[in-house]
């Protein structure tokens, strides 16, 4: 064997020039690998959705308080277009830890002109809105609030996401990946939203909550990440759809979810 | 080889190595990123460091575990054994980043302390499809943790090359828990085909490699010869031995090297007390028999090293009869002296 002399001592500061040649080559062999590695691992992502969270650059917004089954602002946009933004709270929370010193002074707020400064998450027609500090949170006066109106009953396949994350704060925010995260956040007090996708891949939102209309977040812990069917009555509440459920109704699907 | 300790015994060697792993990552991680940011520009800046520094750390510990049975089966990569634990505990840091970024991002700002929350977010440990794979990623960081933090001649000096070794030999617990928790994660909802086939041929390619390197290693301890009526093993020819180098032999279940220096034959334990290191495979310099992983040296004919360091490893008897080399099992206790025997060329 060639460079069969070569003996290599690591602080002697000698290396044999077969020993060079072989070290050269697992070098360039390594910086092939990481090459592929950077191609396979960087190139095939799977492309990002373009929602957004607004973090760090904070919008003011005005609308009337509507408090069930979810805290949601409805803000007058022109004339006859309303939006209904979903209110959240920071991090893995819901709205109420920030709405709570409010409620002390103001007693119900149902139905009251608020204004909020937070950080606005959007994607597909949806808005939310993050409040991470309560003295941002005003009532001026009060205003009209909305009425549902039934769309009947419904049998829908999805995965169950958090709204927080699915449209704007994370990317993905669905998902196995993200399963922990969105069990965080819907335990915390994050609306469930159920996701469906048709074959023309448009999606359709549905607020989830209880036979009752009551919200629901760590009994449907467990049902989220994956793809599930659900059924229920169907309920218009703004711009967002609300599904009435039964959680041990709900049934978990052995395929991949169509929202990948 | 060092009387004292210190954070990094520096030399050229290991300064060039240490360029080398650093240029590759940040290589690696700016490639990562630009590509990642024009090809998909809707990504955000906490998936694409999870990924970039995931990926690569997994990249870095296929190069680290296919050292050690490239330099059994050619000792010219052993230069690159020599440093492994620089690469083994930048592995880990590309590996922490990844882990904690994956933490604060999905564990953190909850209704439960994150690292209880790692455990207890997802508890479908029943089923393979949804098992909590960041579980699996978790307890892999551990041990690569337990590993880096233990890379230094200080802890093995401290636990005993034993422990130590068997400490570090973790990292092929921790290889199964990182390929799981890929397969069991990511590859569950962001799959190509092309990552999956990559990720098996890396495996393909480490456990073949470890399966040549045992393979050679069967060959040295089917080398023993037969005992003679007082018990003495024959083991070769004198010639058979190289001027300065050895030929190992397994005697009583212990490998055992014999050296030819200056025509003289001299047999030792063939276990370095630094890392373990195949001490038949070194050579014979300044005098000294020369540990091919990092240059501990230790005198053929009484096992100990050259003081003022203090290692010693045991000894044996040998005798030449009738052009046959023959070694007494019975080792000497470590660092006995014993008269080489002459052996003519």
């Amino acid at each position: 064997m060639k460079g069969e002399n070569e003996f290599y001592i690591g602080y002697s500061g000698e290396v044999g020039k077969e020993t060079k040649k072989v070290l050269t080559r697992f070098v360039w062999t390594a910086v092939f690998v990481l090459l592929i590695g950077v191609f396979l691992f960087g190139f095939l992502q799977q492309p990002a959705v373009n929602s957004s969270f607004d973090f760090g650059d904070p919008t003011q917004v005005s609308g009337v308080y509507h408090e069930s089954p979810y805290p949601m602002l409805r803000v007058q946009l022109s004339e006859d277009e309303y939006k209904e933004i979903v209110l959240l709270g920071f991090g893995k929370s819901g709205p109420n830890p920030f709405l709570k010193d409010l409620r002390k002074k103001e007693g119900v707020l149902h139905g009251k002109q608020m204004t909020i400064e937070g950080q606005l998450i959007y994607y597909n027609g949806k808005t939310l809105l993050e409040i991470d500090d309560s003295q941002k949170v005003s009532v001026s006066g009060k205003g009209d609030s909305i009425v549902p109106s039934s769309l009947g009953k419904a049998t829908v396949a999805g995965e169950i996401i958090d709204p927080k994350c699915y449209f704007g704060v994370m990317k993905p925010g669905y998902g196995k990946i993200h399963r922990s995260c969105a069990a965080l956040c819907i335990a915390g007090g994050v609306p469930p939203v159920l996701v469906s996708k048709d074959e023309n891949n448009v999606e359709d939102y549905f607020l989830l909550t209880d036979l009752k209309g009551n919200a629901i977040h760590q009994d449907i812990v467990p049902y989220i990440g994956q793809t599930s069917r659900l059924k229920g009555a169907v309920e218009q509440l703004g711009g967002w759809k609300i599904m009435r459920i039964d959680i041990s109704q709900i049934v978990k699907l052995d395929s991949e979810s169509s929202i990948y | 080889m060092g009387l004292d300790y210190k954070w990094v015994l520096w030399n050229a060697h290991k300064k060039t190595y240490d360029r080398l792993i650093l240029l590759g990552m940040v290589t690696y991680l700016v490639l990562f990123f630009v590509l990642s940011f024009l090809t998909n520009p809707e990504i955000i800046a906490e998936t694409v460091i999870i990924r970039a520094f995931g990926s690569l750390a997994i990249i870095m510990l296929h190069i680290i575990l296919s050292i050690g049975p490239l330099s059994r089966l050619n000792p010219r990569f052993l230069p690159l054994l020599y440093n492994r634990r620089h690469l083994g505990v930048s592995m880990f840091l590309a590996a922490l980043v990844h882990g904690v970024f994956a933490i604060i991002q999905f564990h953190a700002l909850g209704n439960s302390n994150p690292i209880v929350s790692v455990f207890t977010s997802n508890m479908d440990y029943g089923s393979l499809v949804n098992f909590p794979f960041q579980v699996l990623g978790f307890l892999a960081l551990l041990i690569l943790f337990t590993m880096a933090s233990t890379s230094h001649d200080f802890f093995l000096y401290n636990l005993s090359p034993k422990i130590w070794k068997g400490l570090h030999m973790g990292v092929y617990l921790a290889y199964a828990l990182v390929i799981m928790h890929v397969f069991l994660g990511a590859f569950q909802q962001d799959t190509s085909l092309l990552t999956v086939l990559a990720l098996f041929l890396g495996l393909l390619t480490l456990v073949s490699l470890h399966l040549k390197a045992a393979f050679k290693e069967t060959k040295i301890d089917g080398m023993a010869g037969a005992k003679d009526t007082k018990g003495w093993l024959a083991v070769c020819h004198p010639r058979e031995i190289t001027e300065s180098y050895a030929k190992i032999f397994t005697v009583d279940g212990e490998r055992v090297a014999i050296f030819k220096h200056e025509g003289k034959l001299s047999a030792i334990h063939n276990v370095c007390k630094h890392q373990g290191g195949p001490l038949g495979e070194g050579k014979i310099v300044d005098g000294c028999v020369t540990c091919p992983w990092h240059g501990y040296q230790y005198l053929a004919h009484n096992g100990q090293s050259p003081p003022p360091f203090t290692e010693k490893v045991k000894t044996y008897a040998l005798k030449i009869e009738n052009d046959m080399v023959y070694i007494n099992p019975e080792a000497f206790p470590e660092g006995t002296a014993v008269t080489p025997i002459y052996c003519g060329s």
